[in-house]
């Protein structure tokens, strides 16, 4: 039997969605019977770009190296697919569209305390791009696995179905659909930062004060970290609802079921998720999907 | 009839939909600590509880659906590919329906132009300066451009894929920009309106105005030339 040829690449990413390949466990030793790695990044020391009939690309692209690497995949693969919330909506390096180009070389390379003394920047780096870019803007993409890292246990059903298992129902709910937590309408209750307190157990993060992601994500984990208390930050990207309705938003969504829960007034709940930090959209800033959006200000934002 | 399913497992129990109903479809069960559909046939589809449901664990079927242009279709694709059996909530396009909206926007538009014309004469491209400029200061858009190169990267973005814009600028005062594929075009050919008439000269101060407006610098139209396939036009650039 032809094994299947599985070529992985790695653009501006941080190498954890091939680290969670390698988290399949035994189940990879399995796998290598049915598949051939013909390259991948982290394991092998391979330069070209071998055929292969399936593409895991991860990261997005973030310098001119990374659009070129992109452009040969998806020449030598025959299914290409986005692995990873970088690859899909561009990931945390997403924040680097909030600044020009020019600002965050300078930060980096001649602002900073640490930068070398005669202000040179480093020769032989490929050239940053003027923003971050998701795949599927720039190449036809087949299939998305999105998650940060994406779970395993979505790895192995993506990896059975092209070796020609049935295609598997996937869950289109959200984070909350899997999470045993309970909503309950509170009073009295107050904004908090959710790793100041102790969360109560069994109890919904949003009637607790704390801003969870979880009724606006998609479920590509289990719902894993509010299990565990720690509030949901959005990693698999936004939920088939905001993808799919103009009108939807993340922050006036988690503002609207929040403020109907504790009352709190929700554009109290928006201004807190706007002044902390830029991080609440971290996963899906890049990505037209959110940056399209007509609710969504982030020209305001960004220059408070 | 519409129908209505709660998926008793996803359901966290918040009493969002009992809340949010405007017509009391649902009961809260205390006992199960999950909401009841009692009164199904009084839905009628407003879709309320399945926004405001943290879990999406409430489906409806039977119901209308919105057209298919308001939504982006790009997000549609996006979607269609994370999980096999996304839920529709919009009706596939029907090009009849997108023939009836075209037209309708085509004599809109049409009478618009005709009226800034009637109403203002000679000076009626400064409408559509304005109007870019006023576009620039409300997109939503993530950073201030620094440059005038930069600028017109970000029109070259948020006006893809309607308009396929394809600026010439070398620095100098003179900046050439093309029109590949143009919404506008298309709705001309169809209506059989005049290329380069009104309403084309109104996009082109438009799109001065907004490039403009974002690359802090002031652009006036010199000349434009309308074609078939691409329309070319020059702009004299004032950096400020």
């Amino acid at each position: 039997m032809m094994k299947t040829r599985i070529s992985t690449e790695w653009l501006s990413g941080c190498s954890g969605c091939h680290v969670a390949v390698v988290d399949l466990h035994e189940k990879l030793i399995k796998l290598i019977d049915d598949v051939e790695f013909v390259r991948i990044p982290v394991l092998m020391d391979e330069k070209g770009y071998p055929e292969a009939d399936v593409g895991l690309v991860e990261g997005a692209i973030r310098s001119k190296h990374d659009r070129k690497s992109l452009l040969r995949m998806r020449e030598t693969c025959k299914t290409l697919i986005a692995f990873g919330t970088c690859a899909v909506y561009g990931g945390p390096s997403g924040i680097g569209w909030l600044y020009g180009k020019d600002t965050i070389l300078n930060k980096i390379y001649t602002d900073t305390v640490t930068a070398s003394p005669d202000g040179k920047f480093p020769d032989g780096a490929p050239e940053l791009e003027q923003s971050v870019t998701p795949l599927n803007e720039v190449v036809e993409i087949d299939f998305y696995i999105p998650g940060c890292p994406p779970h395993p246990y979505f790895i192995a059903l993506a990896v059975k179905t092209l070796l020609g298992a049935s295609v598997p129902a996937i869950s289109t709910k959200t984070v909350c659909s899997a999470c045993n937590r309970r909503m309950e309408k509170r009073e009295g209750v107050k904004l908090q930062r959710g790793i100041s307190t102790a969360p109560e157990e069994d109890i919904c993060f949003l009637s607790q004060g704390v801003i969870c992601l979880g009724s606006v994500t998609l479920d590509r984990c289990q719902a894993q970290c509010p299990i565990k208390g720690i509030a949901c930050a959005g990693c698999a990207g936004p939920s088939i609802d905001i993808i799919t309705e103009p009108h939807l938003d993340i922050r006036t969504m988690i503002a609207k079921r929040m403020s109907l829960l504790t009352g709190i007034d929700s554009l109290e709940i928006v201004d807190y998720m706007q002044k902390e930090a830029r991080t609440f959209y971290s996963y899906a800033l890049s990505s037209p999907v959110i940056y399209k959006k007509p609710t969504v200000e982030i020209r305001e934002w960004a220059g408070r | 009839m519409i129908k209505i399913t709660i998926d008793e497992d996803a359901c966290v129990g918040c009493e969002l939909c009992v809340d949010e109903c405007p017509t009391d479809v649902f009961e809260f069960n205390e006992e199960k600590q999950i909401p009841e559909v009692v009164r199904e046939k009084e839905c009628f589809g407003c879709l309320s509880c399945s926004e405001i449901c943290p879990a999406t664990a409430i489906t409806h079927e039977d119901i209308i659906h919105s057209e298919d242009y308001y939504h982006d279709e790009e997000n549609l694709k996006l979607a269609s590919k994370l999980a096999v059996d996304v839920p529709l909530l919009h009706t596939p396009s029907d090009d009849k329906h997108r023939e009836a909206a075209l037209g309708d926007l085509g004599i809109r538009l049409l009478s618009v132009a005709s009226i800034f014309r009637q109403t203002l004469g000679g000076s009626f491209p400064a409408v559509g300066t304005m109007a870019g400029r006023t576009l620039a200061t409300q997109l939503p858009r993530y950073r201030v451009p620094e440059s005038l190169q930069e600028a017109l990267d970000i029109a070259v973005q948020q006006f893809a894929p309607t308009w396929d814009i394809k600026p010439e600028y070398d620095g100098s005062s003179k900046l050439e920009i093309k029109v590949g594929t143009c919404f506008i075009r298309e709705l001309c050919v169809e209506e059989g309106i005049e290329l380069g008439g009104d309403l084309c000269v109104l996009f082109y101060n438009y799109m001065a105005g907004y490039i403009g407006k974002l690359g802090n610098a002031r652009l006036k139209l010199i000349e434009s030339c309308p074609g078939s396939k691409e329309c070319k036009y020059d702009v004299e650039v004032f950096v400020k």
